[in-house]
């Protein structure tokens, strides 16, 4: 059994949608909604409704990255201006709250957009060796929908495919 | 609404085959006035370099700085560009959660305006410092001498709020910005394919991208506003935390951000009208939309009008002799002409911006712009320089004019800032495609609700049944 | 750099908080100038050009506002009708001279604004500036109310002492370099001196050991300088000093924005009492005949 790749372009979003309805209406049998990768110019608005609810750590990380830069800089601060060698505060408290609260602030912020860029990268799978299944067809103005399925679904989903106009199919067997 | 029929925000007809086009074509083949643009900007650095090179080597009594003017047009002209660096924000990070799609075409330049103003502006501590060579002691780092920075300097927390957002607005910048290099990518030869292909890190638009991508603009969205408040807040605190009169002042924090915003609209509008002019970009950068930041710059110059007024009037009632020398100095004083001036310019002028004819006319508004923001660099001087000649000690009152090092820094930096923005247009989308086809197909969607109430009230649950109605966006492009 | 040094800090800082502020000062040197003694000869301003190694920039950039006077003597005139007839072009009583120092703030506005803390506090109570952490942001000058801090706006060292006068440079104090503040340190290295000395001899400073150039050279005796924690100390009998003494007279304490006086005697003030930067200059006022 090989694992292939099937492509099929559509030349607008109600072709795809259709297409992907079908799908989610079993047209072929062992192929579910959740299967669909989804290629397009741009996010549609409707298409968390075409294929349904699909979760994204990135609010959580933020959190984390919200959570980290407050204890780190408010510690970091405070440790360091609890280690001056010579004290330069002329009876002022060695760790002063309004300076600090402002520094946290920012490193509370400067953290929370590291971490968001960095789960960002991590969970759209960038920095990958882009797939050879890859029309520039999208970055322009069609949708594409794509499997990565055993090749014996490979003739369905094609017919699935062509009943909804699809532009153009484009298959891979891997090695 | 009543507009609508002339002036659209966008024509909603536009193929996104035509935005993908026009835009690519906007970075190829550089015509002749971006040519004489880059050599004025560069002509501006040279005299930059020039005087810096000459105020390095003999200290900084070349810019005429002497007992009690230690800062000067450094400082002013420092905040000036922090101010400018805050359109971007206002107009991807606010508008983008309020919602408002107009700022669609124009929000890429804004926000390439941001980093590029933060970076002029970062310039300018270092350039004043007396050891320029030393200006890393500014930051926490381990070192043996067992120091750190003062933490309670709010240079200390300009440093700390200036690097956190230069490296987010650059962030922010950057991934907006990766659908359209993966666009670039796919159109690109030679050294730009290359360039693309790296930064575009393997972009291919599938739902899980896009879907984190989304997440991810709206977050760093959510923080940049926070942000973008505290920078100016912290700039202001440069002088709202001294003693000195006419600095100490209770109400400099959001006169700062608002005095930020609205150089920052003001900046928008010049160069709006300008790319508008080299690139033809009349689909785009729309009458409607310039209108819209029109709108938004006179609300903004009324905030600002009336926060300086309110701070005349504290200081008025506040009775601190000091404070009010140094007010009566601003009106009075030698300083006087360039008060009235920023007056003019900041409070009397944005009224044009009032007029619909005006706001439709090209050129007014390109002049309209350019004294806003003239305007508001004379706000940065009146706040700077009036207080140091007429501070508490009579003895130190003094009046000095910058010298000719001074002006050709602060010259050069609108050459540095001219160059970054000039390059950054040829090299990187200055329209965000993607999002221009959002735009386009969200109006076209307001456009057939509009024809046809029956399929706006189509319930948005099934999938084939909402999105695009009949026309699609791909077929006729292709 | 180490846990213990953490500690010791945390635990000083504990410390000040109970007893409500900072407590551990050895010395809190301070000064009380007599502007009835003062007669505007600006020896103390010579004397200290000559101690402190201070730049002597020339008249073109002086006149620029580039001096380096970390002593100033200032002079106020009246108004020239201030007089009986009200007519006279010139003044009545002539100027009114006020000799002013780097004024040892002990809340001091220049310290918290240093963003990388080259101006702090020493336990002497003096404000010290450290030139090699300098690095010119200039804001501390900005916010002293007395603008008392002067700038290497240039290199001076080439200039100001031509070969060989070079040689009469002080050893003790370093020659400041461009891009440098700098200001009135009441002459810390020979406080500096002093104290080794008395360590080296197992002994507290004595009142009078430490003289200040410009307190040495007053030739009426306008500027007495001394260590104002100097209390009377009924163990030993160490008499107060006579700063304290000065200061107590006067009835002009540290720690306070407004002096309440009840005779007119007592001429004790200090310059811009009213921002609370609580200088530890006293000056007496000028009495005159009008």
């Amino acid at each position: 059994m090989k694992k292939c790749r099937i492509l099929g372009l559509f030349g607008n979003f109600d072709d795809a949608f259709a297409a992907i309805g079908d799908f989610k209406n079993k047209k072929v049998d062992g192929i579910t909604v959740d299967d669909v990768t989804f290629l397009s110019p741009i996010e549609h608005p409707d298409i968390d409704d075409v294929l349904g609810p699909r979760p994204s750590v990135i609010p959580k990380v933020t959190l984390c990255g919200a959570a980290f830069g407050i204890t780190f800089g408010f510690l970091f601060l405070a440790s360091a201006q609890s280690n001056f060698l010579i004290q330069p505060q002329g009876g002022k408290p060695v760790v002063p709250l309004p300076s600090n609260i402002v520094l946290t602030y920012e490193m509370m912020i400067l953290f929370s957009v590291l971490f968001t860029v960095v789960a960002f990268l991590i969970t759209t799978r960038l920095f990958r060796k882009r797939k050879s299944l890859y029309s520039e067809k999208v970055g322009i103005d069609q949708v594409a929908i794509e499997f990565e399925v055993d090749e014996k679904y490979i003739d369905p989903i094609k017919g699935v495919f062509k009943d909804n106009h699809a532009v153009e199919v484009r298959e891979e067997v891997q090695s | 609404m009543q507009n609508n029929e002339v002036y659209k925000d966008i024509n909603e007809d536009l193929k996104w085959a035509q935005i993908n086009k026009d835009v690519l074509k906007s970075m190829e083949n550089p015509r002749k006035g971006y040519w004489i643009s880059v050599a004025v900007c560069l002509f501006l650095i040279s005299f930059a370099v020039v005087g810096e090179v000459y105020q390095y080597n003999v200290g900084m009594g070349a810019a005429n700085l002497n007992w009690p003017h230690m800062w000067d047009l450094y400082i002013a002209t420092f905040i000036f560009w922090i101010g400018m660096s805050h359109a971007g924000t206002l107009l991807s990070a606010i508008l983008h959660i309020m919602n408002a799609d107009w700022r669609k075409p124009i929000y890429r330049f804004a926000e390439a305006m941001t980093t590029f103003s933060l970076m002029t502006a970062g310039l300018f501590p270092m350039i004043h410092l007396g050891r320029l060579w030393n200006m890393y002691w500014v930051l926490p780092y381990l070192t043996d001498r067992g120091i750190w920075p003062n933490f309670r300097s709010p240079l200390v927390w300009d440093a700390f709020a200036i690097s956190t957002y230069l490296t987010s607005s650059a962030l922010f910048l950057f991934i907006g910005m990766i659908p359209d290099l993966a666009i670039c990518r796919d159109n690109a030869r030679g050294w730009r394919k290359k360039l693309y292909t790296a930064l575009s890190l393997g972009w291919r638009g599938d739902d899980r991208q896009w879907r984190n991508f989304r997440r991810t603009y709206l977050i760093m969205a959510c923080f940049l506003i926070p942000l973008a408040v505290s920078v100016h807040s912290i700039v202001s605190s440069d002088f709202a935390m001294s003693i000195m009169p006419g600095w100490a002042v209770t109400s400099f924090p959001p006169y700062f951000v608002a005095g930020a915003l609205y150089s920052g609209c003001a900046a928008i509008i010049t160069l709006f009208i300008l790319l508008r002019y080299y690139f033809r970009w009349e689909e785009y950068m729309t009458i409607a939309i310039l209108e819209k930041t029109a709108k938004l710059t006179f609300a903004i110059a009324m905030v600002w009008t009336y926060l300086n007024l309110i701070e005349f009037a504290s200081v008025w009632y506040g009775h601190s002799a000091a404070d009010k020398e140094v007010l009566l100095a601003k009106f009075f004083g030698p300083y006087a002409p360039f008060f009235w001036g920023m007056i003019f310019c900041g409070s009397v002028v944005p009224f044009a911006l009032a007029f619909e004819k005006l706001r439709r006319h090209l050129p007014t508004m390109m002049v309209v712009s350019i004294l806003l923001n003239l305007g508001m660099w004379l706000e940065r001087w009146m706040i700077v320089t009036p207080t140091l000649s007429l501070s508490y000690h009579p003895i130190a009152h003094d009046v000095m004019w910058p010298s000719w090092v001074q002006w050709f820094i602060v010259a050069g930096s609108f050459g540095w800032f001219g160059l970054l923005f000039l390059v950054f247009v040829k090299v990187f989308p200055s329209v965000s495609m993607y999002e221009c086809k959002e735009m386009v197909l969200h109006r076209r969607e307001l456009a057939n609700k509009e024809i046809s109430p029956v399929m706006a009230n189509n319930p948005g649950g099934g999938a084939p049944a909402t999105g695009v109605s009949s026309k699609s966006p791909g077929v006729e492009g292709s | 750099m180490s846990l213990s040094n953490l500690i010791d800090d945390w635990s000083r800082y504990r410390k000040g908080r109970e007893e409500g502020g900072f407590h551990d000062y050895e010395h809190m040197w301070g000064m009380s100038i007599d502007l009835n003694k003062c007669i505007g000869c600006n020896a103390c301003s010579v004397a200290c050009y000559a101690e402190n190694n201070l730049a002597v920039v020339g008249k073109e950039k002086f006149e620029k506002g580039q001096g380096m006077h970390w002593l100033r003597v200032e002079r106020y005139w009246d108004e020239p009708d201030l007089g009986e007839e009200r007519t006279s072009e010139f003044q009545q009583h002539g100027a009114s001279f006020l000799p002013m120092m780097c004024q040892q703030c002990n809340a001091a506005t220049c310290e918290p604004v240093c963003p990388v803390a080259a101006t702090y506090h020493t336990p002497d109570g003096l404000n010290a500036q450290v030139y090699n952490r300098c690095i010119g942001s200039r804001y501390c000058s900005n916010n002293c109310p007395f603008r008392l801090r002067y700038f290497n706006f240039w290199s001076y060292y080439e200039d100001s002492w031509p070969a060989p006068l070079q040689m009469q440079l002080n050893p003790d104090i370093s020659v400041r370099d461009m891009g440098v503040m700098e200001k009135c340190t009441f002459c810390v290295q020979r406080i500096r001196t002093v104290k080794d000395t008395a360590r080296m001899e197992d002994r507290k400073v004595r009142d009078g050991e430490v003289q200040t150039a410009c307190s040495q050279t007053c030739p009426t005796g306008a500027i007495e300088f001394g260590d104002m924690l100097g209390m009377y100390d009924p163990e030993t009998g160490v008499a107060e000093t006579r700063v304290t003494k000065m200061w107590r007279k006067h009835q002009v304490e540290l720690g306070k924005t407004k002096q309440n006086k009840q005779t007119p005697e007592m001429r004790g003030y200090r310059v811009f009492e009213f921002l609370n930067t609580d200088p530890c200059v006293m000056y007496l006022d000028r009495v005159r005949e009008v």
